[in-house]
């Protein structure tokens, strides 16, 4: 999977992508076309009894359209780990799981405070998280990079003590261009 | 299994409705684990495809017209030789008083010929289990696949996780199999002049009994419920006070009757392992295995019944009593071996194996993703005219079910009788 990064004065971004979706990729997270279907969810900083469910409600609506099995399992790993990250690292925020014919394109967003070095966040190991999280069980700092294995398409904007977004594509075929 | 069963529906099943007896309660159908259950026109009606015979539904039906249709005991009198594979939970049935031994002696007055135990070759299955896990260093983790139910229970709504599945016979079929081929020999009998019924405390033994999943060949000739010859066994075994003929018994194996036991002896300074119980539970712990959350797990065990299979629905005795019995018995009694050295090489050898088990995917609104996400759109449409109640008095376990059921043409909206009672109410206003 290719990646890059670039960093601005307001904010930092990180890009990585696999190769069916290299020519189309940032326009289909940038400018979204309009989805087949849409699933909201709030994700509260801080509630480990909750965190989780709207990754499971993303995995069970994927089951009743028949998605292939592997694939659902990619989904269901990235979208709860971007999860478990709002609820750990951030100050709340939402998910949005965009649903199209051939791929999931979830979007999560927060309210703060931002990722410092992205690039460093991506390194496996690396972790900010702090006791409570390690408590839970979280923590490992391969939250990140686990989201990128899974994922066909992931892209992070972050401006330090603003906020985060996170987008990743997951096609539902393997190695199919969309 | 009889033909007449075999022809009447695809999928046998131990649970039976009484369709007499029903009333249209929708108990059943809000517990069922697999949204196997809806009631139309007054009526409980069961999914053949999505059940996995776990029996909750048995157990919250309020007049008995679920039941549990196992193998009258007359059956092994169709047959010369006659073998019963007992589940370990079937001593922790009786009290002290009577005592393991007795209660085993009791069955061969009953018309047994021979008895074996799962309890046998627990000591041996540890062993395989841990091979299993050590040849397939890919799959992670292992799940127990000795749960009829639980088996089930991943076809049909796991099937990401099917491949994780223990591809091995359980001790019950590994006992029957061997035994076959050892009283064949020994006794000169032709294979079908041999009756093998297992002594079993759950509903899914049976269906598993009558059509197992990916074994490769018929391996018993029925399944009798403990229930069933409990009042038998006590009878006989006052006139058996006297009887000081030895029996061989295998005590120690008993505790995998108890959730955990297996998972314990399973462990090794390479082998993590987890034990999972109760229905509900075992589904939280599934879906977390879905997402890769517990891939440090090399083995995790997993029973439909809480606390394992003294939990049963065809024991007699409560469970917690029943575990403690058996903790006990496995306490006082010296270990006894057999030749798990012979069992361990059968399974090298593949006499165990079992065909790749097939997901039975039902989950699905339709074959084709496009055609689901028409569907599901539909869904969600009705979804949003339904009170968000889930309580089932439409006959479909949940608003979410129902508005499937609608988009699939097997209800209608206005079998939501909230909605229409509100709709009504706000016309009055």
């Amino acid at each position: 999977m290719g990646s890059e990064a670039a960093k601005s004065d307001n904010y930092a971004e990180y890009w990585a992508c696999s190769p069916a979706l290299e020519s189309r990729g940032k326009v289909l997270v940038t400018n979204p076309p309009e989805p087949e279907m849409q699933l909201d969810f709030t994700i509260e900083a801080k509630d480990y009894i909750k965190t989780g469910r709207a990754s499971s409600e993303i995995k069970l609506f994927l089951k009743k359209l028949g998605v292939n099995p592997d694939v659902l399992r990619r989904v269901a790993v990235a979208c709860y780990e971007a999860e478990i990250n709002v609820t750990a690292h951030s100050n709340g925020g939402t998910v949005q799981a965009l649903i199209y014919q051939d791929y999931i394109l979830a979007i999560f967003e927060d309210k703060g405070p931002g990722i410092e070095d992205i690039e460093q966040a991506m390194i496996p190991g690396f972790s900010t998280a702090d006791e409570l999280a390690r408590e839970m069980g979280f923590g490992a700092g391969l939250g990140l990079p686990n989201i990128k294995k899974n994922s066909d398409l992931l892209y992070i904007k972050s401006a330090v003590g603003i906020n985060t977004y996170l987008a990743v594509i997951i096609l539902f075929e393997d190695k199919q261009d969309v | 299994m009889s033909e007449e069963r075999k022809e009447k529906k695809e999928f046998f099943h131990a649970v039976e409705l009484d369709r007499e007896k029903c009333v249209g309660c929708t108990k059943c159908v809000r517990v069922c684990p697999t949204e196997a259950i809806r009631v139309r026109n007054g009526k409980a009606k069961i999914d053949s495809s999505r059940c996995i015979d776990c029996s909750q539904c048995v157990k919250v039906c309020p007049v008995n017209a679920l039941y549990i249709k196992s193998d009258p005991l007359s059956d092994i009198f169709k047959f010369k030789y006659r073998l019963a594979v007992i589940s370990a939970s079937y001593e922790s049935q009786f009290s002290e008083e009577i005592g393991y031994e007795r209660a085993l002696k009791a069955l061969l007055h009953l018309g047994f010929d021979e008895i074996a135990e799962q309890a046998m070759i627990t000591d041996v299955t540890a062993d395989i289990i841990r091979d299993y896990i050590r040849n397939h260093p890919q799959i992670r983790p292992v799940l127990s696949s000795n749960c009829p139910a639980i088996v089930r229970l991943v076809q049909v709504r796991f099937p990401s996780l099917v491949k994780n599945l223990l591809h091995i016979e359980s001790p019950m079929s590994m006992l029957a199999k061997y035994y076959r081929d050892k009283i064949s020999k020994e006794k000169g009998l032709k294979e079908d002049e041999i009756g093998i019924f297992l002594i079993v405390p759950s509903s899914s033994q049976i269906t598993a009994v009558h059509q197992p999943e990916g074994t490769y060949k018929h391996l018993h000739d029925g399944a009798i419920a403990i229930s069933d010859i409990y009042s038998q066994v006590m009878d006989i075994q006052k006139k058996l006070c006297d009887d000081d003929t030895q029996i061989s018994s295998y005590a120690n194996g008993l505790s995998w009757a108890i959730s955990g036991m297996e998972a314990e002896e399973v462990a090794a300074d390479d082998i993590e392992t987890l034990a999972v119980s109760g229905i509900h539970n075992v589904i939280d712990i599934l879906s977390n295995i879905e997402s890769h959350r517990l891939d440090q797990y090399d083995y995790i065990e997993l029973k439909n019944c809480q606390l394992g299979c003294v939990g049963g629905e065809l024991n007699v005795e409560n469970p917690f009593v029943a575990a403690s019995r058996i903790k006990k018995i496995v306490k006082k009694t010296r270990r006894k071996e057999i030749d798990n050295d012979y069992f361990f090489r059968l399974y090298k050898e593949g006499y165990f194996d079992v065909e790749p088990l097939e997901p039975r995917s039902i989950m699905e609104l339709d074959k084709d993703i496009r055609s689901a996400l028409a569907k599901m759109k539909k869904v969600k449409e009705i979804e949003k005219k339904l009170p968000g109640l889930d309580c089932g008095v439409c006959g479909s376990p949940t608003c979410r079910a129902l508005a499937e059921d609608i988009v699939q043409g097997q209800s209608k909206i206005d079998d939501c009788l909230v909605r229409l009672r509100r709709i009504k109410k706000n016309k009055e206003e």
